[in-house]
C-alpha cells in the first residue's frame, strides 16, 4: 500500500469541491423511513404466530391422556399430519418475519449513516495541530463531508425501502392473510381439543361424584378449571395474533401510500396513517403483555 | 373426506365441513350432557341399557363411522329422558370425541392447503430480502472506505506533524478495515 505523501495544505483542496456538490441539494430528517422503521419494529413479533403454531403441532401430547385407546390410534395420525406440516406452516412465519427485520435493518438510523465514520475523519485530523490546519478548516471539512454523505445516501436509502415495500406488498399480504387463516384453523382446531379434554372430564366427574370417589371427583374439579382457565388463553391469544396480523397487514398498505408520496408532504390519507399506525401498536401492545392477556381472560370469565 | 386435495377443494370448502362437524359434535356433547343430569341423585340409572355401541366403547372396538352418529335426534334407547348409564354416556362421548378429530382432520387439510399455496409469494419475498441485505452490505462497505480514507488522513497528518512514532497504531487499524471491506465482499 502506498502512503500519500500529503502536505497539510493539500487538504483544504477538497473543501470547495464539496461545497460545490452540496449545492445540489441536502435532504433533512426523514420521516418515512422512520415510519418503516417503527412498522418494522411493530410486527417483527407477529402476534406469537410461531408458539401458536407451535402449540397446534403438538395437540396430541396434551390431549393423549384423556383419549380412548380407539381414539388415540386415530388422533396419531393426526399426529402425524400435524408434525408434517409444521416446517411448511413455520417457513411462512420465517420468510414474514426476515422481511419485517430485513425493512427494519434498511430503513434503519444507522445502517446509511456515515456520521460515525465521517466524525473520525475530522478527529484523525484534529489530532496533529502542528499540521498548519485549524480546528474551523477541519470543522468545516468534516461537517460538510457529513453534509454530502447525507445528501447522497439518504434519497438512496429512501428509494430502497420505498421499492422494498412497493414490490413486496403483494407477497406479503398474501402470507399475512394466509397467517390469519390458519390462525383461525388453529383457534378452531383448539376449541375441539378443549371439548375433547374437558368433555371427558365432565363425563366422567358426573359418574365420580359419589361418597366413594370424593377425593377423585375433588381433584378431578379442580383439574377442570385449570384446564378451562388455559383453553380460555389460548383462545384469547388466537384472537389477539390474528388482529395482530390484521393490523400489519393493513399498516403495511398504509405504508407503501406513504412511500409512494415521494417528496410530497403527508397531505393524503394522513388520518388513515395515523389510525393504521395506532392500530398496530396498539396490538402489538396487547399481544407482548401476558399479564393483559391474563387480565382480559379473567374478565371474560365473569 | 381425509382424501389428499384435489385443486378444486379449497381451503374454506374444509373448514365449513369441520365447522358443521363440529357443530354437531357440540350438540351430541349437550345430549350427553341432559341424559347424565336426568339420572338419580347418588348414581346413575342402575339398569346397564342394552346398548351395543357401551361394549365397543369399553373394549376398544373400532368406532362406528362419525356419519352414523348423526342421526342423534332419536337416541338408540329412545329412553334418555331417564337418563344414561355410565358405559353408555362414553359410548356416546366416543362418538363426539370421533366428530371432533375428524373436524381437526379437516382443520390439517385446511392449513396444509393454505401452506401449500404460498411458495411463490414466499420465495418472491426472500428475494426481495436478498436484494435489500446486498444494499445493507454496500452501505457497510461504503462507511468502511470512509474509514480508511479517515485513517488515511491522520497517517497523512501524522506524518506532516513528524510524529512517526504514531505509525504503526494507524496502519494497524487501515489492516483491520480492509480486512473487513475483504470479508464483506467475499459474504
Amino acid at each position: 500500500m502506498k502512503l500519500p505523501r500529503l502536505p497539510a495544505s493539500a487538504l483544504a483542496a477538497p473543501l470547495a469541491a464539496l461545497a460545490a456538490v452540496l449545492a445540489l441539494g441536502g435532504c433533512a430528517g426523514n420521516p418515512r423511513l422512520h415510519e418503516a422503521r417503527e412498522f418494522a419494529a411493530e410486527s417483527a413479533k407477529l402476534g406469537g404466530f410461531a408458539d401458536l403454531t407451535q402449540r397446534f403441532r403438538d395437540t396430541y401430547q396434551r390431549e393423549q391422556p384423556y383419549l380412548s385407546p380407539a381414539a388415540d390410534q386415530r388422533e396419531r395420525a393426526e399426529d402425524a399430519r400435524r408434525r408434517a406440516a409444521y416446517p411448511d406452516l413455520m417457513a411462512i412465519h420465517e420468510a414474514v418475519l426476515l422481511y419485517m427485520q430485513t425493512l427494519g435493518k434498511l430503513a434503519g438510523g444507522d445502517t446509511f449513516d456515515l456520521k460515525e465514520p465521517l466524525k473520525a475523519m475530522g478527529a484523525g485530523i484534529k489530532a496533529w495541530p502542528d499540521t498548519g490546519l485549524t480546528d474551523r478548516h477541519v470543522n468545516a471539512y468534516s461537517g460538510l463531508a457529513q453534509l454530502l454523505a447525507r445528501s447522497v445516501t439518504s434519497p438512496y436509502q429512501e428509494r430502497a425501502v420505498q421499492a422494498m415495500v412497493r414490490d413486496g406488498d403483494q407477497q406479503l399480504q398474501a402470507l399475512l392473510e394466509a397467517m390469519q387463516n390458519l390462525l383461525r384453523y388453529y383457534d378452531k382446531s383448539s376449541d375441539n381439543e378443549r371439548d375433547i379434554v374437558l368433555g371427558m372430564l365432565e363425563v366422567e366427574i358426573a359418574y365420580a361424584d359419589t361418597p366413594r370417589d370424593r377425593l377423585l371427583a375433588a381433584l378431578a374439579k379442580s383439574h377442570r378449571l385449570a384446564k378451562r382457565n388455559e383453553y380460555r388463553l389460548i383462545g384469547l391469544r388466537h384472537t389477539l395474533a390474528a388482529k395482530h396480523v390484521a393490523a400489519i397487514a393493513a399498516a403495511h398498505a398504509v405504508l407503501v401510500q406513504h412511500m409512494a408520496q415521494d417528496g410530497k408532504p403527508d397531505a393524503t390519507g394522513g388520518q388513515a396513517g395515523q389510525q393504521a399506525r395506532a392500530a398496530l401498536r396498539a396490538s402489538a401492545a396487547a399481544v407482548a403483555d401476558e399479564s393483559s392477556i391474563a387480565a382480559a381472560a379473567a374478565a371474560a370469565s365473569q | 373426506m381425509n382424501q389428499p386435495a384435489s385443486p378444486a377443494v379449497t381451503a374454506s370448502a374444509f373448514e365449513t365441513l369441520a365447522d358443521s362437524l363440529s357443530a354437531c359434535a357440540d350438540e351430541l356433547h349437550l345430549r350427553i350432557m341432559k341424559a347424565i343430569r336426568r339420572n338419580p341423585p347418588g348414581g346413575p340409572a342402575r339398569e346397564p341399557q342394552t346398548d351395543p355401541t357401551t361394549q365397543a366403547a369399553l373394549t376398544g372396538l373400532p368406532q362406528p363411522d362419525p356419519a352414523q352418529a348423526a342421526p342423534l335426534s332419536s337416541p338408540p334407547n329412545g329412553n334418555l329422558e331417564l337418563g344414561i348409564s355410565h358405559g353408555a354416556a362414553q359410548a356416546l362421548f366416543e362418538n363426539e370425541v370421533a366428530l371432533r378429530q375428524r373436524a381437526n382432520s379437516l382443520y390439517v387439510d385446511a392449513a396444509l392447503l393454505a401452506a401449500s399455496g404460498l411458495r411463490v409469494p414466499e420465495r418472491t419475498l426472500l428475494d426481495l430480502v436478498a436484494v435489500a441485505r446486498r444494499r445493507i452490505r454496500n452501505a457497510g462497505m461504503l462507511k468502511d472506505l470512509i474509514g480508511i480514507t479517515a485513517d488515511m488522513l491522520g497517517l497523512a497528518a501524522a506524518l506532516a506533524a513528524g510524529k512517526p512514532e504514531h505509525l504503526p497504531g494507524v496502519v494497524e487499524s487501515i489492516k483491520d478495515r480492509y480486512a473487513r471491506l475483504k470479508e464483506d465482499r467475499a459474504g
